[in-house]
């Protein structure tokens, strides 16, 4: 069949026959891009076939439209799949160029850590808040009054040499333990008193088990009822929670100025016993030194060093570590 | 206190193994620090016990204060030396004049001494044991004594004495040379021993030089006093002469062994050294004997505290077996306890329910739980400022809170207001921080030097500071530092260094949105003076950040630039309660605005400005780029900000939108001579 193209006639089944050739041979996506525009684009062949209908000789028009048109689709049918093919290659070629080594490490926001003295202090207060413990704080640089005095430690007593104490220039000392905050407590609140505190003391001392600054924490009960068999009973009960697990526990008497009766408590530890926690009723002489009336109250006290409890929990071997803020330490925690 | 097993065995004989009896002695509260085996040729299988004395016990830094302590344990009752009955063939040449301090002083003289004689072995050997250097026969018996009974006793050439002695406070500066030839100059507060001419011992410590025996020696006068403990308490410290009798002084010494001590003694001596005794001399004042009073127990109190339920019989039996002369009688709910002469730690009744607990055993009085109660929180610590750092990124470190000083005075200058440790441990420890910053440049440049290269630390602890009226002022603040290149952790990481923002960051987030803060541009020595804030809440500052001064970075040899802020804890308020907020669901309308001004204009300014212009529907102004350099003029620079806007209930228009940008613009210009950039 011919057409009429201006003056010259077009062999519609070669147009067709090139065109499907093209196509189905197109080496990728742009080439293909390009043979679509050439051929059915705004300005392509097909199209500008159809535009040039209106010269045909009217017999002719109807025929030829149906079959430009045919073809048309014929051919968009053609551009769709060849297109579908290509995108297939590409993407698969283009991603096998995207693969990464996937035993790279992750992009890491590392987090940084607590130190271990605080973890240790969180673990704790989590134990004591749980049943009803307040948290109290109070000044490192203190008074005798407060460190020595109202606690029945009097001036020039054998019990002062336990505490080897460091003394500020004026008249203020550092407080060897965190025991002022207990009696700077009872001085406020009126029982009943559940309170731990957790701080830092200093003792003049230094060495492979013992550093001239550390962390303590003690705790107070003053209620009805609180009596030494309440007293074993908690701390029995928050070893075993800190440790996780059953650990064998000792009582023995002891000697603070502070408590009477004493004790001190041992737990086993690889082979022999080993101490780690002070305790005892308060000392009536405390109560009153602190406005509380000894006939109707008592309590009991306890007080534990945290470096200790944190070697134990997490292995430790040097006290010293704690304080040299090596990160290679640091971090493991 | 050291001992020996079998001398300990002379007091009273347990057929139990040496653990056994250290596991006892340990659980009565006399805690056995170490023991092991002892193959003496005196006496055959020994053991050495080494005792950790609590100082409320000075009645058993003795054999036989050990010895009954076992007894009422194990139910038995101790054996005391043989002592032989010497008599007397000589008068003594000299009295004794004591004093309320001294209430008693026991005395002997004892003369025609052959001091050439020898030490007998046995005592020796336990001398040795309790670790005792031995010197001569008559201060060996002394000490042999005093280990095994607990009286101090003193030896004094009764040649070298002139008159008679007298207890009495040391003259203010007199002076007195010890047996251990130091020379020590006293005050009024020190007892002393002195004949008619002048001291002859420091009472209750050490003995005189001039008076001490020796191989020429032939005549002694003994002395075996009771010096009370508040007399000799704080003294030997004072002279850093802390002997064996000082430490039982002390401690307590009973009142009522003065006389059994010289007779022991004196039994010893005529073993050893022959001689001839004078009577056993007594001088003493009653009246100032310590007074122990009664002690009444409340059965009631006892079953209480230990959750026991013992009878008052049980109860006076267990406190008899202590020596305590207990009376009960059947009409009264409480018991009468007499202490005896040497227990001077048994004051009122919680001592005596520490009694009866240790004979019990601490192991075997019963445990109850503690009724639980409303859980509290813990916020207190800390905990979120502190994962707030965390989990950017920051390890917690803790530093020593004494310092050099001139660490200090990097941070404070003025040394009045340094708080000085009056008895440093050491010269890196002398001054409480006025800051954290020193700490945490030394755990910098600590971790730097074990090649660690980026370093983001914090720590939260107190700060001291001498004021104006000579107090100690005690702030607690939270400090951090950064140094070192932003992505050293990662591979993919930018290599630039952390710097100013990277911190300011941290600390903006931990202070939270809450618009309170303000950070205004200041100066501080030690800081770079381009790159440091303060840091206010309303009008008060509360902590500063800053980068640390370049010269410093190189005098301390570090290797990047270093930022640090330090804040007062407690001025950082936390988020309270959180309550949900309704928002928009209506489109945001957005413009970015680009001008250019002065370079000395900061950004925190023109932000205001633009909120303060940008009506109520505004969202969030953001300052998204700064450029200065190419197509900006000399000393200008551009910023473009980012403003979005959102009304609650509808649609917000172009035109309002519009208008607001032009009324912006022109405030901007009227203000800052600002050009809206094209």
């Amino acid at each position: 069949m011919l057409f009429i193209h201006g003056d010259s006639g077009v062999d519609i089944a070669s147009l067709a026959k090139k065109s499907r050739s093209l196509l189905k041979k197109a080496e990728d996506l742009k080439i293909l891009e390009k043979i679509y525009i050439d051929l059915l684009g705004k300005n392509g062949e097909i199209n500008l076939l159809l535009k040039n209908l209106g010269k045909l000789p009217k017999s002719q028009r109807k025929e030829s439209g149906k079959v430009l048109n045919q073809l048309k689709n014929d051919l968009e049918g053609l551009f769709q799949s060849r297109q579908e093919q290509l995108k297939e290659i590409f993407f698969s070629e283009e991603l096998k160029k995207e693969s990464i080594d996937i035993t790279l490490p992750g992009r890491l926001n590392e987090s940084g850590t607590l130190h271990p003295v605080t973890s240790t202090i969180f673990e704790i207060s989590s134990f004591f808040t749980s049943i009803g413990f307040e948290i109290a704080s109070g000044p490192e640089a203190e008074t005798d009054f407060y460190n020595f005095e109202s606690l029945n430690i009097p001036n020039d007593h054998p019990a002062k040499d336990m505490h080897d104490t460091f003394y500020l220039a004026n008249d203020s000392l550092l407080r060897t333990h965190t025991s002022p905050v207990q009696v700077r407590t009872m001085e406020k609140q009126k029982p009943p008193i559940r309170m731990i505190c957790p701080g830092r003391v200093y003792r003049k001392d230094s060495g492979l088990t013992r550093t001239p600054m550390f962390h303590m924490i003690e705790g107070l009960v003053i209620e009805e009822n609180a009596s030494f068999s309440v007293l074993k009973g908690l701390l029995l009960d928050f070893i075993a929670d800190f440790f996780g697990k059953d650990v064998d526990i000792r009582f023995r008497p002891s000697y603070f100025p502070f408590t009477e009766p004493s004790a001190e408590v041992d737990i086993k530890w690889k082979r022999g016993w080993l101490e780690i926690l002070g305790c005892g009723m308060v000392h009536p002489n405390v109560l009153e030194m602190s406005g509380i009336n000894s006939k109707n109250h008592s309590g009991f006290a306890f007080g534990l060093g945290l470096e200790r409890m944190a070697m134990l929990k997490y292995d430790i071997p040097d006290l010293r570590a704690f304080f040299e803020n090596d990160l290679r330490f640091l971090k493991q925690f | 206190m050291q001992f020996s097993r079998n001398w300990l065995k002379e007091f009273i004989n347990l057929k139990i193994s040496t653990e056994e009896l250290c596991e006892q002695l340990t659980m009565l509260g006399l805690e056995v620090d170490s023991y092991r085996h002892y193959q003496s040729k005196l006496t055959g299988e020994d053991a050495i016990i080494k005792l950790d004395l609590t100082p409320n016990r000075g009645d058993c830094f003795c054999i036989m204060g050990i010895a009954r302590e076992l007894a009422a344990l194990n139910g038995k009752k101790i054996k005391l030396p043989k002592i032989k009955t010497i008599k007397s063939s000589l008068k003594s040449p000299l009295k004794v004049y004591v004093s309320d301090e001294a209430p008693r002083y026991v005395g002997r003289y004892i003369s025609q001494l052959d001091l050439k004689k020898k030490t007998p072995p046995l005592v020796k050997e336990r001398l040795k044991i309790s670790n005792i250097k031995t010197i001569d026969p008559i201060v060996d018996i002394t000490n042999y004594v005093l280990i095994e009974l607990g009286q101090p006793l003193h030896a004094f050439d009764s040649n070298k004495l002139q008159g008679d002695l007298r207890v009495r406070f040391a003259k203010d500066k007199e002076k007195i040379t010890l047996i251990d030839e130091s020379k020590i100059e006293l005050d009024q507060d020190c007892l002393v021993i002195a004949d008619e001419k002048k001291s002859v011992a420091l009472a209750g410590i050490m003995g005189g030089l001039d008076t001490a025996i020796s191989k020429e020696t032939e005549s002694i006068y003994l002395e075996s006093a009771f010096f009370k403990p508040e007399v000799i308490r704080g003294r030997p410290r004072k002279f850093a002469l802390q002997t064996e009798a000082s430490t039982r002084f002390e401690r307590g010494v009973d009142f009522e062994l003065q006389t059994l001590a010289v007779k022991r003694a004196s039994s010893l001596i005529f073993e050893v050294l022959g001689g001839e005794f004078s009577p056993i001399q007594e001088f003493k004042k009653s009246s100032s004997f310590p007074q122990n009073e009664d002690i009444h127990l409340y059965v009631e109190n006892v079953n209480k505290t230990l959750g026991l339920d013992f009878s008052k019989f049980f109860i006076s039996k267990l406190l008899r077996s202590l020596g305590l002369i207990i009376s009960v009688s059947t009409d009264k709910d409480f018991i009468t306890a007499k202490i005896p002469s040497w227990r001077f730690d048994l004051k009122v009744e919680v001592d005596l329910i520490e009694e009866i607990a240790r004979l019990v055993g601490y192991n075997k009085l019963p445990q109850e739980p503690l009724r639980t109660k409303k859980r509290n929180t813990f916020d207190s610590l800390n905990q979120s400022v502190r994962s707030c750092f965390t989990s950017r990124g920051y390890n917690e470190v803790i530093t020593y809170s004494f310092i050099e000083e001139s660490a200090a005075s990097l941070v404070e200058p003025k040394i009045e207001k340094l708080v000085f440790v009056s008895n440093p441990i050491s010269q890196n420890m002398v001054v409480m921080r006025p800051s954290l910053l020193p700490g945490l440049l030394n755990t910098l440049s600590y971790n730097q030097n074990q090649g660690i290269d980026q370093v983001k630390i914090f720590e939260i602890g107190s700060t001291f500071q001498k004021t104006s009226k000579n107090k100690v002022k005690e702030v607690e603040l939270i400090g951090g530092l950064i140094s070192g290149s932003e992505g050293k952790n990662n591979w993919t990481g930018s290599k630039r260094s952390l710097d100013f923002f990277d911190l300011k960051g941290d600390v903006e987030k931990v202070l939270g949105n809450s618009s309170g803060y303000v950070f205004k541009k200041a100066e501080l020595p030690y800081l770079h003076p381009g790159k440091t804030a303060f840091l206010f809440k309303g009008k008060s500052q509360i902590g500063y950040i800053g980068s640390l001064n370049p010269k410093l970075v190189d005098k301390l040899d570090l290797k990047h630039e270093v930022n640090f802020f330090e804040i007062q804890i407690e001025k950082i308020s936390l988020k309270g309660k959180v309550k949900f907020k309704n928002f928009s669901r209506f489109p945001l309308t957005q413009r970015d605005l680009s001008f250019i001004l002065d370079q000395g204009i900061s950004s925190s300014e023109v932000k205001s400005l633009i909120s303060s212009k940008a009506g109520g529907n505004l969202k969030e102004v953001k300052l998204f780029d700064i450029y200065e350099g190419k197509g900006i003029p000399q000393g200008k620079k551009s910023l473009t900000f980012s403003l979005s806007w959102q009304a609650a209930d509808r649609t917000l228009t172009d035109k309002e939108t519009d208008d607001l940008v032009k009324e912006i613009v022109k405030f901007l210009s009227k203000k800052f001579n600002a050009k809206l950039r094209a």
